[in-house]
């Protein structure tokens, strides 16, 4: 592991950074997102869930193509950029955790929503009729019995983030320290004909992807445990 | 406290519309088949159920045109048909669950508990509890509200006979200090629990009134049953030690029942008879085995059923009934007003 170089080293924690923003927020949004999903039915929902889904069926070049376009300075994304210093948001880690956001979402939202889904309508009249009201339903009886959903989007979401290639290396460039991610140096060391270099990184992502697959199975098993009446 | 509602809604293909008022205490029953919308009117009751109409609680205005106090609000306890025990917390946790939402103390908390003897399975995961268990948990959570009206939806029906025995108890102690709702299609526990009745089929309260009467009603849904019976109010009288047989005086009529020994206390007591159990004859008979055979008059007859016929005797003021065939209806001449003897051969109390 000490073979790994600075700069590789810096590459994983980009990564990492951009893996735990994306992965934070994308718990945040898809939590109202994800129960109302599961519990209402509206009009349009399909074409929503569709759109939502889109990144798991489209190539990430493709969704980076679009970004590259929409978060350009001549993007509709690039008028937000006329507060700050970058000229774009394209070749920044803002730009990043947006691309992110987009291409891991259907990966937090669906065990969340699968989570809610789950969660059967009696329980949540009975806390009603036990005197609490909506938003205390939520924190105090959906959000622990959903828990284990949370569990999954959270290490799919970070899992899936880190393992982003196609979008970045469309939006992100490749500069160090900013936006050059993990699959985007190994990307390098192999066109660069580095084999030791790209050995060390790809196990490193192995390694890590592994543990934390095997972590959320383990915890899985272990709160399966018995059936409710 | 009383309750007071006139309602409608919806429900599917059902339409329910039903109104009511309730006794200030003790266990109403709410009975009828499946399908009736039973268990909609006690969510409708509780707030969980869209519906029109008005509910009035005491000086409390529940439900009205445009508003609709929500259930956690609603001074409240309730039951479903499953224990529906918050699953991510252990027994004690479902308790404080309600404890702390309802502002209740611990020793609020312990008398519950005592209430119900949960004391050992405080510690438990819900998901480790036996059925009746369950339901006893789920009862100590309704009770840990305070409520000052307590909704029972079929809590018992998965319970085996001990299991179900033992809760009807504590519901009937429950409910001489809070009235309690009771939705059930059982008629073993109606005989057991009511004082009260509301007869509801097909989304509409068809009759109400006094478990007693209701029963022997013959233009009621109940006399019709196969398993009608009848609830008669009586006073513990002698006990026979040597043949261990109680006796019971109803309207100056002794009945005798088998009892392993003297049954104690000076309430009145009830007394079942199943119609199925009563046979008729037009003299006394002098050489029976049959203990109990008292002088009756015929109040009313009603066929039920093809060659079957349910028949309403007066016995002093009290109401018994008789499921006979229709040919001995015939050769006996039963018509109203007619003097015949009853043949009980089972009387249960309770």
């Amino acid at each position: 592991m000490t073979m790994v170089s600075d700069g590789d080293w810096l590459a994983l924690w980009v990564s990492i950074k951009l893996a735990l923003v994306t992965t934070a927020i994308l718990l945040l949004v898809c939590t109202p997102l994800a129960w109302w999903l599961a519990r209402r039915r509206l009009p349009g929902q399909a074409l929503l869930e569709a759109l939502l889904a889109l990144p798991l069926v489209l190539p990430p070049s493709v969704l980076g193509f679009y970004l590259l376009i929409g978060l350009g300075p001549n993007g509709p994304g690039g008028w937000l950029t006329q507060w700050g210093e970058a000229r774009s948001l394209a070749f920044s880690f803002t730009g990043l955790v947006i691309g992110s956001l987009i291409y891991s979402l259907p990966f937090v939202l669906q065990p969340l929503k699968n989570a809610f889904a789950a969660i059967e309508t009696r329980q949540l009249d009975m806390a009603a009729v036990s005197g609490a009201r909506p938003l205390d339903r939520f924190f105090s009886l959906v959000i622990p019995q959903a828990r284990q959903g949370y569990a999954s989007a959270a290490i799919l979401g970070i899992a899936h983030t880190l393992g982003e290639f196609g979008v970045v290396l469309m939006i992100g460039g490749s500069l160090a320290g900013e936006t050059r991610v993990a699959s985007v140096a190994l990307y390098e060391h192999v066109e660069a004909g580095d084999y030791a270099n790209a050995h060390r990184l790809a196990g490193v992502l192995l390694v890590m992807s592994v543990m934390m697959l095997w972590a959320l199975f383990r915890w899985q098993r272990k709160q399966n445990v018995g059936v409710m009446p | 406290m009383s309750l007071a509602f006139s309602l409608a809604g919806q429900v599917g293909q059902c339409r329910l519309q039903v109104q009511a008022q309730l006794a200030a205490s003790g266990v109403t029953v709410l009975f009828g088949p499946s399908g009736s919308g039973k268990s909609t009117l006690l969510r409708m009751l509780a707030g969980l159920q869209e519906c029109e109409g008005e509910i009035r609680f005491g000086d409390q205005l529940w439900h009205t045109e445009g508003f609709r106090l929500p259930p956690w609000e609603r001074p409240l306890g309730m039951m479903f048909q499953a224990p529906t025990l918050f699953r991510h917390l252990d027994v004690r946790g479902n308790l404080d669950y309600v404890r702390k939402r309802r502002g209740a103390s611990e020793e609020d908390l312990a008398r519950v508990v005592g209430q119900t003897r949960i004391e050992p399975l405080l510690a438990r995961s819900v998901e480790t509890l036996s059925g009746g268990e369950a339901q006893r948990v789920a009862l100590a959570r309704a009770l840990m509200a305070g409520p000052e009206l307590l909704l029972l939806d079929e809590p018992l029906s998965a319970l085996d006979h001990g299991h179900k025995q033992e809760l009807l108890g504590m519901i009937s102690a429950i409910a001489t200090q809070v009235p309690v709702i009771y939705v059930t299609h059982d008629l073993d526990e109606l005989l057991t629990l009511s004082r009260q009745v509301w007869l509801m089929e097909q989304g509409r309260i068809v009759a109400s009134g006094k478990a007693h009467e209701e029963l022997a009603r013959l233009d009621g849904p109940l006399a019709q049953r196969g398993d009608a019976t009848a609830l008669l109010y009586g006073e513990l009288g002698a006990y026979d030690s040597r043949d261990h047989l109680q006796a019971v005086n109803v309207a100056r009529q002794t009945f005798w029942l088998p009892a392993a020994r003297q049954v104690a206390g000076d309430a009145p007591v009830r007394l079942r008879i199943a119609a199925r159990d009563v046979s008729l004859c037009r003299q006394a008979p002098e050489d029976s085995s049959i203990l109990n055979i008292h002088p009756v008059q015929v109040a009313g007859l009603r066929e039920v059923g093809p060659g079957q016929a349910v028949v309403q005797l007066v016995l002093g003021d009290q109401r018994l009934l008789a499921r006979i065939s229709s040919r001995s209806a015939r050769e006996l001449e039963v018509f109203p007003g007619a003097q015949l003897y009853a043949q009980v051969k089972a009387v249960a109390l309770g």
